[in-house]
């Protein structure tokens, strides 16, 4: 054979075994999904120590590799549904092996402090994981602001301690390079405790932070609280003027009856739902803003 | 056909002559009776120590044969020069290149076989001596044949790092080709990362072209079911075939470049 | 008659240096035919082309430009190799076989089946003086017995053609002449020998046809007889460690010794004939024959030199 039409057959055919390979890799990887779920549970090595001894001195590219693997985790289980009974269970050892390798790694305390505090669907709502993760931070970077004030926020939003959250806030004020708010927020914590504008600034404070998805859930929460508002605004109309005897709460007879002008909706554009029994405006299932956060009582 | 198995055993006879999987071997066979005296520490989770240890250190152990031998099959026959005596025979380059790797493949079965006895036998003494109420609480039986098919992707995998050290070896010196085939093996096992960039990386672009390399690199995280075997976790036919043909079609391709690149070669 | 190798402008450039890459001319043009069943020596000094030029028709390099032939088919034909033998320069095997398994190896190649395999090999093995070594592992070998090995090897399939390159390095005076006298024979049995080789002796002791290169260049090809003819046109007598007073005392006969080194010098030119062959017909003064006279005595002139031209005078 002519030496060019045996470099043509050689190359053609390298060229057509690789295309098989891929598309076997399409198939199989469509038709087997790698059942990523069980599998990830069975994360091997847990321990910290023994993983950074185990990388040598390359402590701080695995660090990378655990955090992506943490967001894919984070993500995956996110948009896989509710039916997983043990979802998020490997964020923290994941995000705790990411700083255990890599002590530096801001991003990965910050993105375990809100998610791995966020209530079920959002996230495992383990506000325990995310305060002690958020010590472990302090340990590496005593002098960062941040670190005492995420933990103040976490005490506040989820376990509404507002005792414990004021003396964070306090601890965060002394910080060098604080902010000057922090004070303040601190004393008004102790003053007022539930407070929807002292919500509201701190996650407006949050929603300036560079990292995007940060500003998404900030952004987000204060949609919610926005909510808040107008549901509080709504209830408070629809409770005085109920409906007739027998009859129950709907929009269309609240319209009729020119309670209201026009079918009321969420800052994202989706109708509020009404309790037919009970009159209690609520943000619907399908808003994006659902599930919304409880309303923290007042300090008593 | 002919030559190529007169090649292939030619390589096998020179594996066994330089003695080093016989090594190899031996090293693996004391870790795994290590492994059994470690096994005793731990009450009830020493089969599975056993089995994790045994097939992590044939997959080891096989990697480093499949590596350091094939890097070596092309490039040593062109620097002792007995290369000059062996294509003037009635060999083709195709055929050299074929019956190089057909004779590592042969050696790495043969060792990977010895090894997968040796674990069997091992299994086999512990399921004999454990009693039957331990034995009950194992996620998998004792000498369970479900390890065969850890083993067998286990061997696939080192098929195609075999075909990536010879190929790599048609065109550079031994060390860079070692570190070549070493780089792509660790790629190739977080391959599986790259897969799901789309969902950490905001950029369509960079999300594109992970794709794209998860696409080219050898995908041999995918060739990894220690753990779900070890655990009794269900591994498909399906998975294992369709696995299996992937990796065999990788092989032919490299194996097809590395054919092209060979032939083209001046032997001054 | 069909050429047993047919060499047709055979060309091989190698790129040298990195960023401007200017071609290095190994071979140029060269274009030989060599009939079947003649010994052809393939000579020139080192580095001139002639590895490159056997290279190239084993196709282990791939040529620049022009062809070759072997039997009548194209070099690289994977078929025609089973009717070639080969001995490379410096030859190299594989330390870890014995000789019998490099052999058995190759035999192997072949095609060969085992019974005829073993037979062939124990021929072969003694008939290169290594009968005795049969099982010693290749890395035992000396450079001597390593050639002998090489030339067995070439031997293996019964070739219809050999070609040898430098086949009498790391041999020693005995082991070389075997060697001439093994390729003798293998002309006897009607095969064809292509050899490479520097030594102008071994030539001239095997060939009846060679060819010179230099330079990557054919400088000569043709009959040895034609090439190493020529004509001797002169004499020259050169005299030196004279003793001055001979001079003085003007050349009286009969006075005794007179020490001194008396050297005659043939001049001579390239025949005419093979000058013909030569593409460029250059000349040139060659001093074939040289003889040490000592001692001589009786009278004496002054040599007058010119080119080409002396006084012989009487001397004993």
């Amino acid at each position: 054979m002519k030496r060019s039409t045996r470099d043509l057959v050689l190359l053609g055919g390298a060229a057509v075994a690789f295309a098989a390979a891929i598309a076997l890799q399409l198939i199989r990887d469509r038709r087997f999904p790698r059942d990523t779920h069980q599998v990830e549970q069975i994360l091997y090595v847990r321990s910290g120590s023994a993983l950074q001894r185990m990388t040598l001195s390359f402590d701080a590219l695995a660090a990378d590799v655990y955090w992506i693997r943490a967001i894919q985790h984070y993500g995956g289980d996110r948009l896989s549904g509710p039916q997983a009974q043990t979802k998020y269970q490997l964020l923290y050892p994941l995000l705790d092996l990411t700083t255990t390798l890599d002590p530096y790694f801001n991003i990965a305390y910050r993105f375990g402090a809100i998610f791995l505090s966020e209530a079920y669907p959002g996230g495992p709502g383990r506000p325990d994981e995310s305060v002690a993760l958020l010590k472990k931070a302090m340990v590496a970077m005593p002098q960062k602001w941040q670190y005492p004030h995420d933990i103040g926020f976490v005490y506040y939003w989820r376990f509404r301690d507002y005792n414990s959250a004021a003396l964070w806030f306090q601890r965060a004020a002394e910080k060098p390079n604080a902010p000057l708010w922090l004070k303040p927020l601190a004393a008004s914590m102790l003053a007022r405790g539930e407070d929807r504008a002292a919500a509201r600034f701190l996650w407006q404070q949050i929603a300036q932070s560079e990292e995007p998805w940060l500003r998404r859930t900030a952004e987000r929460s204060i949609l919610q609280l926005q909510a808040m508002d107008q549901i509080d605004q709504l209830n408070a109309v629809v409770k005085r003027f109920p409906p007739a005897a027998g009859e129950l709460y709907s929009w269309p007879d609240l319209l009729r009856r020119h309670v209201l002008r026009l079918l009321p909706y969420d800052p994202t554009g989706t109708p509020y739902e009404i309790d037919p029994s009970s009159g209690q405006v609520r943000v619907a299932a399908q808003s994006p803003l659902f599930p919304m956060p409880q309303e923290p009582r007042r300090l008593q | 056909m002919r030559a190529v198995r007169t090649v292939a055993v030619n390589v096998f006879r020179e594996s066994v002559r330089d003695r080093v999987p016989y090594n190899l071997v031996l090293f693996a066979v004391l870790l795994i009776s290590s492994s059994y005296l470690l096994g005793q520490l731990t009450a009830g989770q020493d089969v599975k120590i056993i089995k994790d240890l045994g097939l992590a250190a044939t997959a080891v152990f096989g990697l480093f044969i499949s590596i350091f031998i094939g890097i070596g099959l092309v490039s040593k026959e062109v620097e002792r020069r007995s290369i000059y005596a062996l294509l003037t025979k009635p060999v083709s380059r195709a055929q050299f290149i074929a019956g190089k790797y057909a004779g590592l493949v042969l050696t790495l079965a043969v060792n990977v076989g010895v090894m997968t006895i040796a674990l069997y036998a091992v299994l086999a003494y512990m399921v004999w001596t454990e009693p039957p109420t331990i034995r009950a609480g194992w996620d998998a039986p004792g000498i369970d044949p479900a390890l065969l098919k850890a083993i067998f992707l286990i061997f696939i995998e080192l098929m195609l790092v075999t075909a990536l050290a010879i190929f790599f070896s048609t065109f550079s010196s031994p060390i860079l080709s070692a570190a070549l085939t070493f780089g792509f093996v660790i790629a190739g096992h977080f391959n599986a990362d790259l897969k799901n960039f789309d969902k950490v990386v905001s950029s369509r672009a960079a999300a594109m072209l992970a794709r794209g390399v998860y696409h080219v690199l050898p995908d041999l995280s995918a060739f990894d079911v220690k753990t779900e075997v070890v655990h009794g976790l269900p591994v498909t036919a399906g998975y294992l075939a369709s696995t299996a043909a992937y990796g065999l079609a990788y092989v032919a391709g490299l194996l097809l470049i590395a054919t092209f690149v060979f032939s083209r070669r001046d032997f001054k | 008659m069909t050429p047993a190798i047919r060499i047709e402008e055979l060309t091989k450039d190698y790129a040298i240096g990195f960023w401007r890459r200017r071609p290095y001319r190994a071979l140029d043009r060269l274009t030989l035919d060599i009939n079947p069943g003649e010994v052809f020596g393939f000579l020139g000094p080192n580095g001139a082309g002639k590895t490159t030029t056997l290279k190239l028709l084993m196709q282990l390099i791939y040529p620049t430009s022009g062809r070759a032939e072997i039997l009548g088919r194209p070099v690289g034909d994977v078929a025609v190799r089973q009717r070639i033998g080969y001995l490379p320069e410096n030859p190299s095997f594989y330390d870890y076989l014995t000789a019998e398994e490099l052999l058995n190896y190759f035999g192997e190649l072949f095609g060969l089946d085992a019974v005829a395999r073993r037979k062939r090999v124990t021929t072969l093995l003694d008939r290169v003086g290594i009968g005795a070594e049969r099982k010693l592992q290749l890395r035992k070998f000396s450079k001597g017995m390593i050639q002998r090995i090489g030339i067995a090897q070439a031997l293996l399939n019964d070739p219809e053609v050999i070609f040898l390159d430098e086949p009498m390095s790391g041999l020693d005076p005995l082991g070389r002449r075997d060697v001439r006298t093994l390729i003798l024979e293998l002309r006897d049995q009607g095969r064809t020998i292509f050899f490479s080789s520097h030594i102008l002796a071994d030539a001239e002791a095997l060939c009846r046809r060679v060819a010179v290169v230099a330079g990557g260049r054919l400088a000569a090809a043709g009959r040895l007889v034609d090439i190493l003819a020529f004509e001797i046109h002169g004499w020259e007598l050169v005299m030196s460690h004279v003793n001055p007073e001979m001079f003085a005392r003007g050349g009286a006969p009969g006075d005794g010794n007179l020490a001194g080194t008396l050297r005659v010098r043939a001049l001579a030119r390239p025949g005419a004939r093979s000058r013909a062959l030569r593409p460029d017909g250059r000349g040139s003064e060659t001093g074939v024959a040289e003889s040490d006279a000592r001692h001589a005595r009786g009278f004496l002139h002054a040599p007058r030199r010119g080119n080409g031209e002396g006084r012989a005078c009487a001397a004993r």
